[in-house]
């Protein structure tokens, strides 16, 4: 039985990837393009060369970030949709940090790092509080704070930290800057993003804490019952989940875009969410979604200059896999799904006999 | 008397299961007719078939010597066929006038004409004598009252058929008369009632005829002259009913938990507490006897740290209370079975082994590092033992518990709550909707913790059960203290009473 | 301030009230049904482009409203095929649909127009009193007589919304649906039917409140024009308490709001204009803040309902 679960939540999101992939194909033939030609320049844009593979991760990275930050809180219950707030406050505490204490170097990329996960820390506890204490609901707080640090972010590119006549940040130093991985795009940023979601993952299941937040995830009526202090574990998911979504912002700042300009970090958010629903809230399988996405945006221009098929066909591919994987998964939870199953195997088991 | 329903060789099939198999019934009009079985014993599925809510999975259906399919609730209600759910189907937010107008397709016009409908109304309450206030909210009206305007909204859509679902479980000795007369009043004006319980009182009194049901069959019909309670018992259960008698124990040990005068909204009769007095000592079981929904939700929350109280003080094994968190009593070594297993006691989407394990993951025993290290052998292991000892069925100690029968959900609580030798346990409801064997191994394991020296507050619906197992009864009404009495040889009349408010 | 500010504030209020209504009786429609729907941003984002492109194709405005009602219902039957059917978490689903319709949108917009195409415009739709050839600087006159037709629809909407559920025998019927499926059920209410009856209703509003913005607010598309609105309306119904009369005070606050941050933004006062931009939203926040933990609305929300549930 434990198998069988396993195996279905591994096959509707395979399942949904395929689907969602027959339906970008047959836009793409509908739009003039041979498919099988747009696929092959979309596979060798994500992964043809070395060099691809490393434009690809870097550009998981932040997704990697968002992605982790709604598994950590929807873990705990906490639907919080304000990852692209906190990853965005994250990066102007890095930018601030780094363009304006005067250290450069080692030293400066750790304060960068760390001042960028209490700002995404800080920021979503905001939500946190106005939720354990007010009664509110986590997604339209969150979602009004992600406007508010995008219109924040806009007053520090525009006025406070701006440079020159065009609207962006200074550069950040080249010594604060992330070393690059074999001199390819991505750079340590992508490492840090495995440490942290191998670190979530060993926090989630290997210990007692863990445990007891995906306890209170589960049914917090149960939880109180059993004596876990809900309220602390409802903040602490908030502060970690923020907290993550601040060290992305801080990793892309420093590793990829150097400045904040205008656009910088928009959707993060939302693709976060949808990685991690896709991946079932697990964090490895979260950052393999964030992988795939990476790779189907970088494919995406590739198959443009390839076949003129616009690069926004590989927005529509992952939408409908979170159309498809979320309803999917819910048809396997319905009682007639299961009695389907259940006479498909009885059958089987006739059959043998 | 003419026949007003028939079933014939009807079933309903869930996946594999047989919830009813083969069913034959007929129902005269003018006659109460009673479904007699356990929990269980698939009473509520087939009243679920005949308001059209399932449909049967083979059989027929006769109304008035016609075959009819009844496709959906609305048809059924088009066929004179109405019920009144042990789980009244009133909307809350709603007043008693809207709730009873509800769906109404007899009135043509798209305003509803307030006036009309009112009159209307009132004409037929009157009728049977089913007194309701119709601007008052829903919420306002006690559970008597709710029941009259349920058995009001049948009549007024033209029941000619009225099926009720234990009218009785929660109401008061009174307003069982009350019903009762309703009852007679309506078969008297032709209507035929279909009575479900499992009161054998209730069932000898007001019946005409009785069907018992057993796993989901009919066993039997029965004139009511023609059989006796005990008959019918042991009909219900397939066998000789040998009531089981604990050895009542009479001299308690020191206290372990002694509440004074506890008030927690007192001014609330169903949801609080008015200046409750109770001390429950080591190694004796105190029964909270009283009808559902007199505060015995809120005692029990209050002694698990779950409520806080407005006044009054509570002593914790000789020392007072200061601060209540369900984790400082968890700590003072108190076990708590919930009323509602699914809701409060079990992570439902969690494995039986982590559910086992809920409350101690941060012991030594289990993980390392001060908790931030799982020992998942450990806990395997340890949930295998448990597995055995507590006789949890799963296919695995992986099978997530909501997946679980309700006996083995709590054997799950049970394993949990009892292992670590607790100095007080408060167990509410913990055989509700069990069936014989489980509440049986329930009872055992409570009795055991007792000659262990644990004190045991058991707080239940079901007198029987407070008969069967406490050593002192005490009952409660309105969220007051009405009696304690002795649980050897207990006065049955007086505590009847005293449960009644008197 | 002077009169001028305060009249022209007004005045923008109310048209900046507008989509939100349309917004919040989509969700309120929805909510007293049961279902509990996060997804109209996305909804009001494809309303939107479909709005803009039909209203540029055929030069009608009108019939861009009417074709962003239809693709709103269309990509909402989606949302509710997952939702009542198959019992998804609606939630998660409302989500989902967040992420597909917007990008749908801005798919749409870039096959219709190619990549790097110059910014294309629409004519919006005119006003009653510019149809009736009325010119006046009275304020009332402005007020009443200077407005689209889709203000006139969503006040008239509102007052609808009201009686259905008040007075009617529908609408009762409606509400049990979302306080209580099951005994609805056992009343012989049609639930599955009022769900989708329910979700019918709320694309199409959601679907117009987008494409209002198309065809009576900005003269041409941009991906996130929508700008949070799906959310402020759900706040909106909350701040309401679930009654159209309540939904549309809220609304006009918020429109207040909105209108108050663009006067601000253009009389300046050396603040970077973007401050004035938080105003609707943090006032989101600070209104539910104040609201705070009493908890209402329909007890069914968000709960699946399976009519052969064991």
């Amino acid at each position: 039985m434990k198998n069988s679960n396993k195996l279905v939540s591994f096959l509707v999101p395979v399942i949904s990837i395929l689907l969602a992939f027959i339906i970008g194909c047959v836009i793409m033939a509908v739009l003039g393009a041979n498919p099988f030609v747009a696929l092959q320049s979309l596979w060798i844009g994500a992964f043809g060369s070395l060099r691809n593979v490393g434009t690809t991760l870097a550009r998981s990275t932040p997704l990697i970030f968002t992605g982790l930050c709604a598994c950590f809180a929807y873990r705990c219950g906490v639907f919080n949709l304000g990852g692209e707030g906190q990853f965005l406050m994250g990066s102007i505490v890095c930018c601030y940090i780094a363009t304006r204490s005067g250290i450069e170097g080692l030293p400066a990329i750790l304060l960068c790092l760390i001042g960028g996960a209490v700002a995404g820390g800080l920021w979503a506890l905001v939500a946190g509080l106005l939720k354990v204490y007010r009664g509110q609901n986590e997604m339209i707080i969150t979602i009004m704070l992600n406007y508010v640090a995008t219109l924040f972010m806009g007053v520090v590119y525009t006025n406070w930290l701006r440079e020159g006549s065009v609207p962006q940040t200074e550069s950040v130093p080249d010594a604060t800057k992330l070393s690059r991985l074999f001199g390819l795009r991505a750079t340590t940023a992508f490492v840090i993003a495995i440490v942290a979601g191998l670190l979530v993952y060993y926090f989630l299941f290997y210990t007692s804490k863990g445990f007891q937040l995906r306890a209170v995830g589960l049914n917090m009526t149960a939880a109180q019952f059993n004596g876990f202090a809900v309220k602390r574990y409802i903040l602490m998911s908030f502060i970690v989940s923020g907290a993550i979504a601040g060290l992305g912002g801080s990793a892309e700042l420093l590793g990829t875009q150097f400045r904040l300009i205008n656009g910088f970090g928009a959707g993060y958010g939302f693709d976060g969410v949808a990685m991690a629903l896709i991946g079932q809230l697990h964090p490895l399988a979260t950052i393999l979604v964030a992988i795939f996405f990476a790779a189907l945006r970088v494919g995406s221009t590739t198959m443009q200059a390839a076949t003129g098929v616009p690069t926004s066909v590989s927005d529509i591919i992952q939408a409908l896999v979170i159309v498809f994987t979320v309803a999917g998964l819910a048809m396997v939870k319905l009682p007639q799904f299961k009695a389907f199953l259940v006479r498909l195997t009885d059958k089987k088991k006739k059959e043998a006999v | 008397m003419d026949e007003f329903l028939r079933m014939e060789h009807v079933s309903k099939r869930f996946g594999d299961f047989y919830a009813n198999r083969d069913i034959n019934l007929s129902i005269r009009k003018g006659e109460v007719h009673t479904l007699l079985g356990e929990n269980g014993a698939g009473k509520s599925t087939l009243m679920n078939v005949l308001i059209g809510l399932y449909q049967p999975t083979e059989g027929s259906i006769y109304l008035n010597g016609k075959a009819v399919r009844i496709g959906s609730p609305a048809q059924a209600v088009k066929l004179g066929i109405g019920m009144v759910h042990q789980h009244f189907m009133l909307v809350e937010a709603m007043t008693v006038f809207e709730n009873i107008i509800l769906g109404d397709r007899n009135t043509k016009g798209i305003f509803i004409d307030k006036e009309a409908r009112k009159k209307e109304i009132l004409e037929l309450a009157e009728r049977y004598g089913l007194d309701v206030e119709l601007d008052k909210p829903i919420t306002e009206i006690a559970v008597g009252a709710q029941q009259r305007v349920e058995i009001l909204k049948a009549l007024y859509r033209g029941a000619e058929l009225l099926i009720l679902d234990e009218p009785s479980a929660a109401l008061t000795d009174i307003e069982v008369e009350g019903l009762f007369k309703i009852m007679k009043k309506l078969t008297d004006e032709g209507k035929s009632i279909i009575f479900i319980s499992h009161k054998m009182r209730e069932v000898l009194r007001i019946s005409d005829r009785i069907t018992i049901l057993r796993a989901g069959e009919v066993i039997t019909t029965l004139e009511r002259s023609q059989t006796d309670g005990q008959e019918l018992a042991n009909l219900m259960i397939g066998r000789e009913l040998t009531p089981s008698h604990y050895e009542k124990v009479e001299e308690p040990g020191s206290s372990v938990i002694q509440l004074r005068g506890v008030d927690y909204h007192k001014e609330s009769k169903h949801n609080g507490l008015n200046g409750v007095s109770l001390t429950v000592g080591r190694g004796e079981i105190v029964g909270i006897a009283g009808v559902d929904g007199n505060g015995q939700s809120q005692l029990a929350q209050v002694v698990t740290g779950v409520l806080t109280p407005d006044a009054g003080e509570v002593d914790m094994k000789g020392s007072k209370v200061a601060q209540f968190t369900p984790n400082g009593f968890i700590l003072e070594n108190v076990s708590h079975i919930p009323e509602d297993r699914n809701k409060m006691g079990l992570i439902g989407n969690m494995s039986v082994k982590d559910n086992i394990v809920l409350k101690s993951t941060d012991s030594p025993e289990f993980s390392s590092a001060k908790g931030y290290h799982l020992k998942k052998k450990a806990i395997r292991d340890y949930a295998l033992k448990m597995q055995e000892k507590y006789d949890i069925r799963c296919t695995s100690i992986e099978q997530e518990t909501r997946n679980l029968s309700g006996g083995n959900q709590q054997k799950v609580i049970l394993a949990r709550e009892l292992e670590g030798h607790p100095d007080l346990l408060v167990a509410v409801h913990p055989t509700r909707g069990l069936d014989i064997g489980a509440t049986r191994f329930v009872h055992d394991t409570m009795i055991e913790a007792r000659d262990k020296g644990c004190g045991v507050l058991l707080i239940s619906a079901d007198f029987d059960e407070i008969l069967e197992v406490s050593d002192r009864i005490v009952v409660m009404f309105e969220g007051q203290v009405m009696g304690v009495f002795s649980g050897k040889n207990p006065p049955i009349e007086e505590i009847s009473l005293a449960m009644a408010g008197k | 301030m002077d009169w001028e500010f305060v009249s022209n504030l007004l005045l923008a209020s109310v048209r900046m009230a507008t989509p939100l209504i349309f917004l919040s009786l989509a969700e309120l429609y929805s909510q007293r049904a049961g279902l509990v729907h996060i997804g109209l941003e996305g909804l009001a984002a494809i309303g939107s482009l479909i709005g803009f492109l039909v209203s540029l194709i055929t030069g009608s405005p009108l019939l861009g409203v009417v074709a962003g009602a239809a693709v709103g219902v269309l990509v909402n039957m989606i949302y509710a095929y997952a939702t009542i059917n198959l019992c998804a978490e609606q939630i998660v689903y409302g989500m989902a649909i967040n992420i597909f319709a917007p990008a749908l949108a801005s798919f749409i917009y870039r096959v219709y127009f190619g990549a790097g195409s110059e910014l294309v415009q629409v004519s919006l739709m005119s006003t009653l009193a510019s149809m009736l050839g009325i010119t006046s600087d009275n304020f009332f006159v402005k007020l009443l007589l200077d407005q689209t037709l889709m203000v006139y629809l969503a006040y008239g909407l509102v007052f609808f919304t009201a009686i259905y559920f008040n007075k009617t025998k529908s609408g009762l019927n409606f509400k049990a649906v979302g306080e209580y499926p099951k005994a609805a059920a056992t009343l012989g209410i049609n639930v599955v039917g009022v769900k989708y009856a329910a979700s019918v209703i709320c694309g199409a509003l959601a679907g117009i409140g987008g494409a209002y913005l198309t065809t009576c607010y900005a003269t041409t598309y941009t991906d996130g024009n929508v700008a949070g609105r799906g959310f402020i309306a759900l706040a909106a119904v909350i701040f309401g308490r679930w009654s159209a009369g309540g939904v549309l005070l809220a609304c006009l606050f918020f429109g207040f709001c909105d209108a108050l941050q663009i006067r601000l933004q253009v009389s300046s006062f050396g603040v970077p204009y973007q401050f004035f931009q938080m105003i609707p939203y943090i006032a989101t926040v600070v209104v539910l803040a104040v609201i705070g933990m009493k908890k209402a609305g329909p007890k069914g929300v968000g709960k699946p309902y399976l009519r052969e549930e064991r």
